[in-house]
């Protein structure tokens, strides 16, 4: 299966994947997370756990089961750990507890290796076989949301968890606490060969242009995010709007429904309303599994803009990079992580500013065209999947190798 | 060779330039380490020549700390011949770290001579701070071997940008105050070529990325090659 990746990844990843798994055959990886579909996590999950078991780790992945009840909380404290001011009893976190308590019950905790994602199975730290004098399991938490700015009471109660694992894994340094523990750095990253991001045919690129009626007449400028005010649709209208008067050109806003944020469809509303008349702006509201049509939207766009004024990591710029698209994305998040200002793209803070930068990549091509393919080498040295597996496997190896700093294998 | 390194959080960030000196002052060496001499493993702009530098002349917005910061040389020390190296192989561990204690109170001495100067700079966006990390290193063969210069010419296209940078910038730091890069000591040692070894030896790694250090080397073996095919004396 790795082979898949050959002439790719870069070919250090795949040998370091390859000799790490050498290392550690036969032993097992555990990873636990809520959900088997939709969502990052069970998407590099179910990528991530075949490739594994094909170069001789016993790999497993399985998900705790919970109620409404259950769920509701836990959606809860994701909110409240990204910022958001959520009420909490004490029953609740009774309750979570209980749900990981019973859910033990049904899953095989005993592993060497124990990656549990995200705070909904954390409490499973409790239920870890204990070490003996051969044996000691190493149990790695990943979180993989914005928790830089939590409530505090909620942080407090989950981090008592937490500090019981052998070591923490953040996104982004930003995102990382302090703890007692060990904590890593682990960006997320892209599968290339997902429907997201495979190759795709010229008549595949067509076909979706006719599928939405988009014509092919004039430079296309794309946003793909939820209609969310985070992402600053009202500003991407304006930043095309000052570039109209420049540069011919269409703006496509792309996105899914934001089906946890109540406040979604007014913003749609609000965005088509604010659109107007204008022929060359097309609102396309897609369903969350059209990853075809939205590769396809990306190759066909010649600037491709994240202008978010909150994000997460923002996985939409490597995507538009990987397919050595001209990239402009907002100054938050981990986007600057992404963007090299000047060098893979540009990084901007305001409308104006984007507005700018995409006049100078539609009057530049040869520019464009060479941060466009500077961008795709970023991404292949450092956002795509086979770097997080990478990742996983060296800390788990690091781990066994505690207190050296560096490791020759 | 290749190395890879894995970032480890040291939880530790500074908001301002004085919060940056006084963590700077207590940090392990392992954290200077990756922000001074790593920074060529990232793809670096050439503006800057380390993370210091970079956040005073990205996010602190403080150009005259940002060139004060790049112009630090961590590569400090005479070029020693193979047989000094060598004695100092026997005893001594690489990674000894004299070296980085060096830069650390090179670091603070620009500090306090820019503070001497200029007011103090504000605080940072937040969210801009600068967060001290550290790495895990692992260290394995990439499996390609060269024997002779057109070998090695071959290799040094097809190896990923990690290995040219443990073969040029690491081994600087790994070998100790006064070595070079891997490659011109395996040239100039190995294969007696000392003029060729002179040449890869005198690439500025600061003024180079990765990129440009492998073409670099490239034109000049390729030259070296072509040279020898023609009969051309060296």
């Amino acid at each position: 299966m790795i082979r898949q990746y050959s002439g790719i990844a870069p070919k250090g990843d795949l040998l370091l994947i390859q000799k790490l798994c050498e290392k550690l055959k036969g032993k097992s990886f555990l990873h636990i997370n809520s959900t088997k579909e939709g969502g990052g996590v069970a998407e590099i999950l179910n990528r991530m756990i075949p490739l594994l078991i094909d170069l001789g780790i016993d790999a497993r992945w399985d998900v705790i089961e919970g109620d409404a009840k259950f769920f509701d909380f836990t959606k809860k404290t994701h909110n409240a750990l990204q910022g958001k001011r959520e009420k909490f009893t004490k029953d609740m976190w009774d309750y979570y507890y209980e749900v990981n308590r019973r859910n033990r019950k049904n899953l095989d905790l005993t592993a060497d290796a124990v990656l549990i994602h995200d705070p909904q199975p954390a409490p499973l730290i409790m239920f870890r076989r204990k070490p003996s004098k051969k044996r000691k399991d190493i149990w790695m938490w990943r979180c993989h949301i914005d928790v830089s700015n939590p409530m505090a009471s909620v942080w407090k109660n989950l981090k008592k968890y937490v500090e019981g694992y052998d070591a923490a894994i953040f996104s982004v340094a930003k995102f990382a606490k302090s703890l007692p523990i060990d904590e890593f750095i682990v960006t997320p990253s892209i599968d290339p060969l997902s429907d997201k991001n495979r190759n795709l045919t010229k008549k595949e690129i067509d076909g979706v242009g006719e599928k939405f009626n988009i014509p092919r007449d004039k430079p296309i400028i794309l946003q793909v995010s939820r209609f969310d005010k985070f992402k600053d649709p009202i500003g991407v209208i304006n930043a095309y709007k000052i570039v109209k008067k420049y540069n011919d050109c269409r703006l496509i806003l792309a996105g899914s429904p934001a089906t946890d944020d109540p406040e979604g469809e007014a913003i749609l509303e609000e965005v088509k309303e604010y659109a107007g008349n204008d022929s060359d702006i097309h609102i396309l509201m897609l369903p969350p599994d059209y990853h075809m049509e939205i590769n396809a939207l990306q190759r066909m766009a010649d600037v491709i803009l994240q202008k978010s004024i909150k994000e997460g990591f923002g996985l939409t710029v490597s995507e538009a990079m990987w397919k050595e698209k001209p990239i402009i994305g907002g100054a938050v998040g981990g986007i600057p992580l992404q963007i090299v200002h000047g060098f893979t793209g540009f990084v901007v803070h305001s409308v104006e500013g984007a507005a700018f930068r995409i006049r100078q990549y539609l009057n530049n091509p040869e520019m464009a065209k060479r941060m466009g393919q500077q961008g795709k080498e970023y991404v292949r040295n450092n956002f795509l999947l086979t770097r997080q597996i990478r990742d996983y496997l060296s800390l788990w190896y690091c781990n066994i190798h505690r207190g050296q700093n560096v490791i020759e294998l | 060779m290749q190395c890879v390194s894995i970032v480890k959080s040291t939880g530790k960030n500074a908001k301002n330039l004085s919060e940056l000196r006084t963590i700077i002052s207590e940090v392990s060496d392992e954290s200077i380490f990756h922000h001074v001499y790593q920074y060529f493993l990232k793809g670096h702009i050439l503006e800057y020549t380390n993370d210091f530098a970079h956040w005073a002349g990205e996010h602190l917005e403080e150009s005259a700390l940002a060139e004060r910061l790049t112009s630090i040389d961590p590569y400090t020390g005479e070029y020693v011949d193979e047989k000094v190296l060598d004695e100092r192989l026997a005893k001594a561990e690489p990674y000894t770290h004299e070296s980085v204690n060096k830069v650390r109170k090179e670091l603070i001495r620009k500090i306090d001579d820019f503070l001497k100067e200029y007011p103090e700079p504000r605080d940072v966006v937040r969210g801009n701070e600068f967060y001290f990390h550290e790495t895990v290193n692992l260290v394995f063969p990439v499996g390609v071997k060269a024997e002779n210069l057109a070998e090695f010419l071959v290799a040094i296209e097809h190896i990923d940008a990690g290995s040219i940078y443990y073969h040029f910038y690491e081994s600087r730091v790994r070998l100790g105050e006064g070595v070079s890069d891997d490659f011109s000591r395996w040239i100039e040692h190995t294969l007696f070529k000392k003029k060729v070894a002179d040449r890869i030896r005198a690439i500025d790694p600061f003024m180079h990325s990765i990129k440009s250090v492998r073409e670099n080397i490239k034109s000049i073996i390729e030259e070296s090659v072509r040279a020898d095919m023609e009969g051309v004396a060296d």
